[in-house]
């Protein structure tokens, strides 16, 4: 039987459903390199060859050891961020300290503790920008503080001369124009 | 109350929809996470009992150990930080060496894996089969000559998944390397047990093909020389 036979109930074909129970049995063998396993004389031979050989041929890695040992550090330190011991009398649940802290290669990780974002969730999910945000909160922050500084700035007497004397000149127009407004306001707003 | 089967894993009487008791299996991972949302330091456990399955799965995604380093170390830092909202869902249903933590980390690890493929396109990688070099060059030293056996039998088995198209060598991956059930794999890959079967019965006979077409040409080149 093909792929292209009978579907079963999931709508596998036949032999795809076989060569799974095959499967089943060629890792519960467990060892990779153990002698042929019993299979089902109705599936490809080939197919049933493909099977065996990449299960002994696809080895698992494993990380180096100085990497393992990195990676432990890193969950431990994000552990006892996530896990703080409450000080002695305190009352409640211990608070946990920003996660992004013990690891700060990963800042989505405070998004994940506080639920904003699901890791295990199907792609399309977009990963939260925080190293953005902050970006953008550090440049709003600089902008604040030049408006600020520009006001104040402004408020200022100039040193110079004659920076002190152009400024004499234009607070006088200034105090000039003032009063006239506030004439015409007052004629408006007493009462008659 | 949870209680031990006799195959040693947890099981549950609950009910169903009409209040009928039945018995569920439980991840038997449970023990494990338990004790981890009590103390996270206890993650660890768990943590070095998946990292060569994840990192495998990571490094034969990408081909690339730096980034397979990358994509494992997120995961599992990922894991972590949610495991206070991972939600046990094993059903009656599910087969006995089901484990729900195992799908919820690996669906992380897809998710990883993903964003460092963004990531890693932009920078220089070195093949999987420079990996397998590396790594199949202490498993034996003293048998030189089958273990260069080994190792071109491994390599050619490795040519052949690479050109798998995506979805298709990811499956092979984790039913052969990483040894996870169809409904696992399902879980992890958001698909039904069916189609699971079918793209590794449609895998594995372009493995099969590709297999006897590269130990032809072997054969033919032998001849000749």
């Amino acid at each position: 039987m093909t792929a292209g036979g009978p579907a079963d109930r999931t709508g596998a074909p036949v032999e795809a459903l076989e060569l799974d129970v095959h499967l089943d049995r060629l890792l519960a063998a467990g060892d990779r390199h153990a002698g042929a396993v019993p299979a089902d004389a109705t599936i490809d031979p080939a197919l049933l060859g493909a099977a065996t050989r990449l299960h002994s041929d696809l080895i698992r890695f494993h990380p180096s050891f100085r990497f393992e040992e990195r990676v432990a550090a890193r969950l431990a330190a994000l552990a006892d961020r996530m896990h703080l011991p409450a000080a002695a009398g305190a009352v409640g649940d211990p608070v946990p300290g920003p996660l992004a802290l013990a690891t700060p290669a990963y800042p989505e990780l405070d998004a994940i503790a506080s639920g904003a974002y699901d890791p295990s969730a199907p792609e399309g999910q977009p990963v939260p920008r925080t190293v953005l945000i902050g970006g953008a909160m550090a440049s709003a922050a600089i902008s604040i503080a030049g408006v600020a500084y520009v006001a104040w700035r402004a408020t200022r007497p100039p040193r110079a001369p004659m920076a002190r004397a152009a400024r004499a000149v234009r607070s006088d127009r200034r105090g000039t124009g003032s009063a006239a407004a506030w004439r015409r306001a007052s004629r408006v707003v007493r009462p008659s | 109350m949870p209680r031990r089967g006799c195959n040693g894993m947890a099981r549950a009487v609950l009910r169903n929809a009409s209040g009928e008791p039945t018995i569920a299996r439980l991840d038997r991972d449970r023990p494990a996470v338990e004790a981890a949302r009590r103390d996270p330091a206890r993650f660890e456990a768990l943590y070095r009992k998946y990292l060569a399955q994840v990192y495998s799965y990571a490094l034969y995604e990408l081909g690339d150990h730096h980034a397979a380093e990358d994509a494992t170390e997120r995961t599992f830092l990922r894991a972590l930080a949610a495991l206070p909202r991972f939600e046990e869902r094993a059903g009656a249903d599910d087969p006995a060496d089901a484990s729900t933590f195992r799908v919820w980390l690996f669906r992380i690890a897809r998710n990883a894996i993903a964003n460092e493929r963004r990531t890693a396109r932009r920078r220089p990688s070195t093949s999987l089969e420079a990996s397998l070099e590396a790594g199949l060059a202490v498993v034996d030293p003293h048998d030189v000559e089958g273990e260069a056996v080994r190792r071109d039998d491994a390599a050619a088995a490795i040519r052949a998944v690479q050109r798998l198209p995506a979805d298709r060598r990811r499956a092979v991956v984790l039913r052969l390397v990483d040894e996870l059930s169809t409904a696992e794999i399902a879980g992890i890959l958001g698909r039904s047990e069916g189609a699971v079967r079918v793209l590794l019965h449609r895998a594995l006979r372009s493995v099969a093909r590709d297999l006897s077409r590269e130990s032809d040409s072997n054969e033919r080149r032998g001849v000749t020389s």
